[in-house]
């Protein structure tokens, strides 16, 4: 059906299955995008570039008919199209795989593949057989092993991954939007993903690859556009780039400057000591200690456990066996009260979802942990919390018109930074800090390492759960590896290199 | 280099025995249909007169209006929306119902009246909860009151008595098939059926259950999300009239205090049958079980010569034990 | 963007702003209009004993709407609260007849309606049932067990006067009722406003999960917030049986409806970690004042069902109409 479609549109000129030009969206308070073009050629890949925060997220939104634009005209097959919802991209033929899992959970891998149309037989009935019929023969085709009739909730994140993939196939799309693809895919899982990529592109369709992993835009892409704070900065062939040309692109800027490796911290007395800690989920035996002064920088592939364990040695998830303890006093565990007297709080990876009160101000959202200090017999003493709460919007250059601005409002860096100083507010003594510069843009990544470094320095043992390779390498004065549940290796400073760290996170 | 490195280390797909063994906990009609023949047979041992044809019969007639009432509320809650209008709406569906046959004799545009309420009022439900984004329970509530007062100021709180006594209108409610099945039970199997099929096998069913699984997911699937929810307001408030119009029909009148507190005992039972509030979970199978498992329970703690008020604090009971029984399952499997 | 609803948000130095944002500007704008609308159609709405009805009804739902702000605030609901009411009505007023002790009455229907707090909680935070549906259940086991505790209603046997004097006394100008339930609201206003309690239950219902990484045992706060909700109800309960002179079973049927429309009304979200007392206080006020006036119009009183379920669902919308502005 896919040879059918791309003959029908041969005539069409240059070649473009898709002209996007002068592309402009604004949000409350920020431009996401100005003046961006983009042009897919049909058959080809296309790689985007950008660091987070760049816009490609945008710009694939509104491919998707997610957002409108504010500016600009998108032309498909010579047409100018609307794209307002995301049923009229579907009609245009735009599938867009999502880095977030676009499935439902409760439906089986099969309906899922055909979720977008139900293909139905005699009287409007769904024809269930065709579709178990032809998920099963599409992965074949591609050799995906799995269970067309499994619940979709039940598989592990990178074969629900491999699905969505696999959707792009089942329908007649003319462009293939993918974001992040392999952010959770196992290697097997990658080259099966280029291998389906090589087959849409020989059925002549055009396929965005959105990504910030060099390795693969050498590997898969014809031509690179590279974005940057919203802006169009480059668009050139592959085979006009090098690492180094593609990386000053994206940052603009030399990466050491990004990460600066510290000097390396002092260390003090033993702050946190985690023994033989198992969870019923993932954990398998955890031990490790951190002294007052020192980063442990926790390393390991998705699934590997590391946001499990910053979950239990805080004391917000139970344990099954082990034992925690914060500067020789034990924690109880599955009780963030004890976790938080005892000096001991976690920087969630999850921001929205375990961080923020986003309905809440700046001021509310920062004290939290901390009112208790600010009260007298339970009664809130406001003047102290607001002089406090200044404090460190000033100290940390929080950017805010007001203490009472909603959470919700701020960037992503500075609502970072007042959860960090929700922590720090109530004196530490170790913080975990899982994907600390997750979401956040590279002027405000560099800031919050910064910060950290200092936070050691000045004695406050820091925990680091990380999957960027120059944070890891550039703060920790330890790396612990994880895999499946468990720590695998732990290398100093000097001895850490990329190579073992990864071959330590395979094994 | 700013590189993720990222990757999920494969896991391999559990057993297909346990797989299978998990997949049927987890299916809520089994430990429902379970309870429900505990619950017959316990008192079929206590009580000579519960397990006869006839009791088993009435029964199913009893619990025809909250089943049929409770298709279209657990519609409603797999959209992930609430629908608690329709213990009002069963009382206010038998004013046109009853005014329209005394005035005009005919059974049908009685009928077509009532419906053109029940029709009216899930639009306004779903225009108001869809479109305006307004909270469902809130819009719900809200139209639980007016529509009550609106019954009260109309029929200024006595009951409209039917003139036409038309026998076709007598025995929808009170007939039965073959002497024995209760019409009302019929015409809810048909309706739970017709439903269940639709639910199940036709693409607007599976909209419903993918709108309320993961509404981002519904539109990026290039679903409507609100003419999804805009249309299951629409059936629960046709089926609550079909609810309605039996209830009319045993009363033999519209009787303003018709179908007081309907809403909990439908909401419990939708509930009790593994429908979840939070959307995209459950089954209409589930939610007849919870109906007939309330049912059997009223009749037979009746039957024990309990005082009928027992019979509120045993479900009270049932309900929390059930709803706390299924958190329990989804956070150990 | 300084407008949210919660008082902590003020823009400081206003005196006004201490006491309202714009969401409840709009309440005492509505309730302005019904004021000045009800009065120049009947002039007696604003006679001394037209107020005191009026605030006298206020009271009784004011009370338990105090304990539903800090339960909707911090992300439950309780739908038991009418049928507790009922309860705790015939409970008091049969102790106090077997006893001839108000303050044992008083104890009892307090320890009854806090066990039945206790209980919604503990099925709501151990049990993790959906509160909506936890407490409908307990509605419904209340509804029955009333029946079984009494056929009846139970009368006045004891015939204290103190015990006519809660429901129906004055200090100085002003009705008993009115007088507690002035008491419970400013207590549960600086509670709410002014202590690390109050600022806790606004975390909890915004985040729980925020909530409890930052050491907040946002478990035991709800607890709390389920129980201080049940208090109230014994209290509103002890004051109706005085009322109505009898312990009635049948009482308070759809008190909870109206409970939750005021506190909604007041701009209080059923999401959580939104709300204020000033808002239910203007709630409950806006909806006794159209209860008022449709009696001292003489308009049917069947409207009294009708016009709250418009009014409610015609606030959410408002709100939500607003937030949509105050994010452009």
């Amino acid at each position: 059906m896919h040879a059918e479609l791309v003959q029908e549109r041969g005539g069409a000129h240059t070649g473009a299955a898709i002209e996007m030009h002068g592309i402009g969206k604004r949000f409350p308070g920020v431009i996401a995008l100005e003046e961006v073009d983009l042009v897919l050629a049909r058959g080809k890949v296309h790689a985007l570039m950008g660091e987070n925060g760049a816009g490609k997220s945008t710009l694939i939104k509104i491919m998707a008919g997610v957002y409108g634009r504010d500016a600009g005209s998108i032309n498909i097959g010579g047409r100018e199209v609307a794209l307002r919802n995301p049923r009229e991209a579907l009609a245009e033929g735009i599938k867009v795989v999502f880095q977030e899992i676009a499935l439902i959970s409760e439906f089986t891998v099969a309906e899922n593949i055909f979720l977008e149309r139900h293909p139905v037989g005699r009287a409007g009935s769904i024809d269930w057989k065709k579709i178990r019929a032809e998920s099963a023969a599409l992965f074949e085709r591609i050799g995906f092993d799995v269970d067309p009739a499994a619940r979709t909730g039940d598989l592990p994140v990178s074969q629900q991954q491999m699905v969505e993939i696999a959707r792009a196939l089942a329908h007649e799309a003319r462009i293939v939007v993918m974001d992040e693809p392999t952010s959770s895919l196992t290697p097997n899982e990658v080259a099966l993903l280029f291998k389906v990529i090589r087959r849409l592109t020989d059925l002549g369709i055009a396929v965005l690859y959105v990504t910030h992993k060099l390795d693969e835009v050498f590997e898969i892409a014809d031509t690179v556009t590279v974005l940057r704070d919203g802006r169009h900065i480059s668009t050139r062939p592959i085979g006009e780039h090098t690492h180094d040309t593609l990386i000053q692109d994206m940052i603009g800027r030399r990466i050491d400057n990004l990460f600066p490796r510290s000097r390396g911290h002092a260390k003090g007395d033993i702050a946190l000591s985690v023994k033989g800690v198992s969870t019923d989920a993932k954990l398998d035996d955890v031990s490790f200690e951190v002294r007052a002064g020192e980063v442990l920088g926790f390393f390991g592939l998705m699934g590997a456990g590391r946001t499990e364990l910053a979950k239990a040695i805080v004391g917000f998830d139970p344990i099954r066996a082990g034992t925690i303890e914060v500067a020789g006093r034990p924690l109880k565990p599955h009780d963030t009260r004890t976790g938080a007297g005892l000096g001991i709080g976690l920087l969630t990876e999850d921001r929205k979802g375990e961080g923020l009160m986003l309905e809440l101000s700046v001021q509310q959202n920062m004290s939290l942990a901390a009112l208790g200090a600010f009260s007298r017999a339970g009664f809130v003493d406001e003047t102290r919390e607001k002089a406090a709460v200044q404090g460190f919007v000033d100290r940390f250059r929080v950017r805010t018109p007001s203490l009472n601005q909603l959470i919700k409002n701020l960037s992503g860096g500075n609502q970072q930074k007042v959860l960090l100083a929700r922590w720090l507010m109530r004196g530490l003594k170790v913080i975990v800090v899982d994907e600390p510069t997750r979401g956040i843009d590279v002027g405000a990544k560099s800031e919050i390492f910064a910060l950290l470094d200092r936070l050691a320095n000045e004695g406050l043992a820091v925990v680091m759960m990380t999957s960027e390779m120059p944070e890891l390498l550039g703060l920790s004065d330890r790396i612990a590896v994880m895999a499946e549940g468990r720590i695998t290796a732990v290398f100093d400073r000097d001895a850490a290199t990329q190579e073992n760290i990864l071959n330590a996170a395979i094994a | 280099m700013p590189q993720s490195l990222d990757a999920a280390h494969p896991v391999p797909p559990p057993a297909p025995a346990a797989a299978m063994l998990k997949a049927l906990f987890r299916r809520s009609e089994i430990p429902l249909l379970i309870s429900l023949l505990v619950v017959i047979a316990f008192f079929s041992i206590a009580s000579d007169t519960f397990l006869t044809t006839r009791n088993i019969a009435n029964v199913l007639g009893q619990s025809a209006l909250a089943m049929t009432a409770g298709i279209g509320v657990a519609i409603v809650f797999i959209s992930g929306e609430v629908d608690v209008s329709v213990g009002s709406l069963v009382a206010a569906v038998a004013i046109p119902l009853i005014v329209v046959m005394n005035a005009t004799e005919s059974l049908f545009l009685g009928i077509a009246a009532a419906l053109a309420l029940g029709l009216v009022v899930g639009a306004v439900n779903g225009y108001l909860s869809a479109y305006l984004g307004i909270n469902s329970l809130i819009v719900t509530l809200g139209t639980l009151f007016i529509l009550r007062g609106g019954v009260y100021l109309y029929t200024g709180q006595t009951a409209i008595p039917d003139e036409a006594m038309l026998e076709s209108f007598f025995q929808i409610g009170n007939g039965r098939l073959l002497g024995l099945l209760p019409y009302p039970a019929l015409i809810a199997f048909v309706l739970l059926l017709a439903f269940a099929y639709v639910m199940r096998h036709r693409p607007f069913g599976r909209q419903v259950y993918a709108v309320g699984g993961n509404p981002e997911v519904a539109r990026l699937a290039g679903y409507s999300v609100k003419r999804v929810k805009f249309a299951c307001f629409i059936i629960s408030g046709l089926l609550a009239t079909v609810a309605g119009i039996m209830l009319a029909s045993r009363l033999g009148s519209a009787v303003h205090v018709a179908g007081l507190g309907f809403e909990f005992q439908v909401v419990a039972a939708v509930v009790l049958g593994g429908v979840s509030l939070s959307g995209g979970i459950g089954s209409l199978f589930g939610m007849a079980l919870g109906v007939l498992i309330l049912s059997f329970l009223s009749n037979g703690l009746g039957m024990l010569a309990l005082a009928t008020e027992w019979q509120l604090v045993v479900t009270g009971g049932i309900i929390i034990a059930a709803v706390a029984f299924d958190e329990f399952k989804r956070r150990r499997i | 963007m300084t407008s949210e609803s919660l008082s902590s948000t003020r823009k400081p130095g206003t005196a006004f702003g201490l006491f309202a944002d714009r969401s409840q500007i709009v309440l005492i704008g509505i309730l302005a209009a019904l004021c000045i609308a009800i009065s120049l159609a009947a002039p007696q709405f604003y006679s001394e004993a037209n107020v005191i009805a009026i605030l006298r009804q206020c009271a009784l739902v004011l009370i338990v709407a105090a304990g539903m702000t800090m339960l909707l605030i911090c992300g439950e609901v309780d739908l038991s609260v009418g049928a507790s009411l009922a309860f705790v009505g015939c409970i008091g007023m049969d102790v106090i007849n077997r006893t001839g002790s108000l303050t044992l009455g008083v104890l009892a229907a307090l320890a009854f309606a806090g066990t039945v707090g206790l209980f919604n909680g503990i099925v709501a935070t151990r049990l993790r049932v959906n509160s909506l549906i936890g407490t409908i259940a307990t509605m419904m086991m209340l509804q029955g067990g009333v029946f079984l505790y009494t056929r009846e209603a139970v009368q006045n046997h004891h015939h204290l006067p103190s015990f006519t004097g809660l429901g129906a006394g004055y200090i100085g100008p002003l009705p008993i009722p009115v007088i507690i339930a002035a008491i419970v609201f400013v207590v549960a206003f600086v509670a709410l406003r002014y202590t690390t309690f109050g600022r806790y239950l606004y975390a909890v219902g915004a985040s729980e999960n925020a909530a409890r990484l930052s050491g907040l045992r946002a478990e035991r706060l709800k607890l709390i917030a389920f129980v201080v909700t049940g208090l109230l109800v014994g209290v509103a309960g002890m004051i109706l049986a005085s009322l109505m002179n009898a312990g009635q079973p049948t009482a308070g049927r759809g008190f909870e409806l109206t409970v939750i429309a005021a506190v909604i009304l007041g701009g209080t979200s059923l999401s959580g970690g939104r709300g204020t007392l000033i808002g239910t206080l203007l709630g409950v006020l806006v909806l006794k004042v159209i209860d008022n006036g449709i009696i001292i119009l003489r308009w049917n009183q069947d409207l009294q069902m009708v016009v709250p379920g418009i009014v409610i669902i015609l606030a959410t919308w408002l709100d939500i109409v607003r937030r949509r502005a105050d994010a452009r």
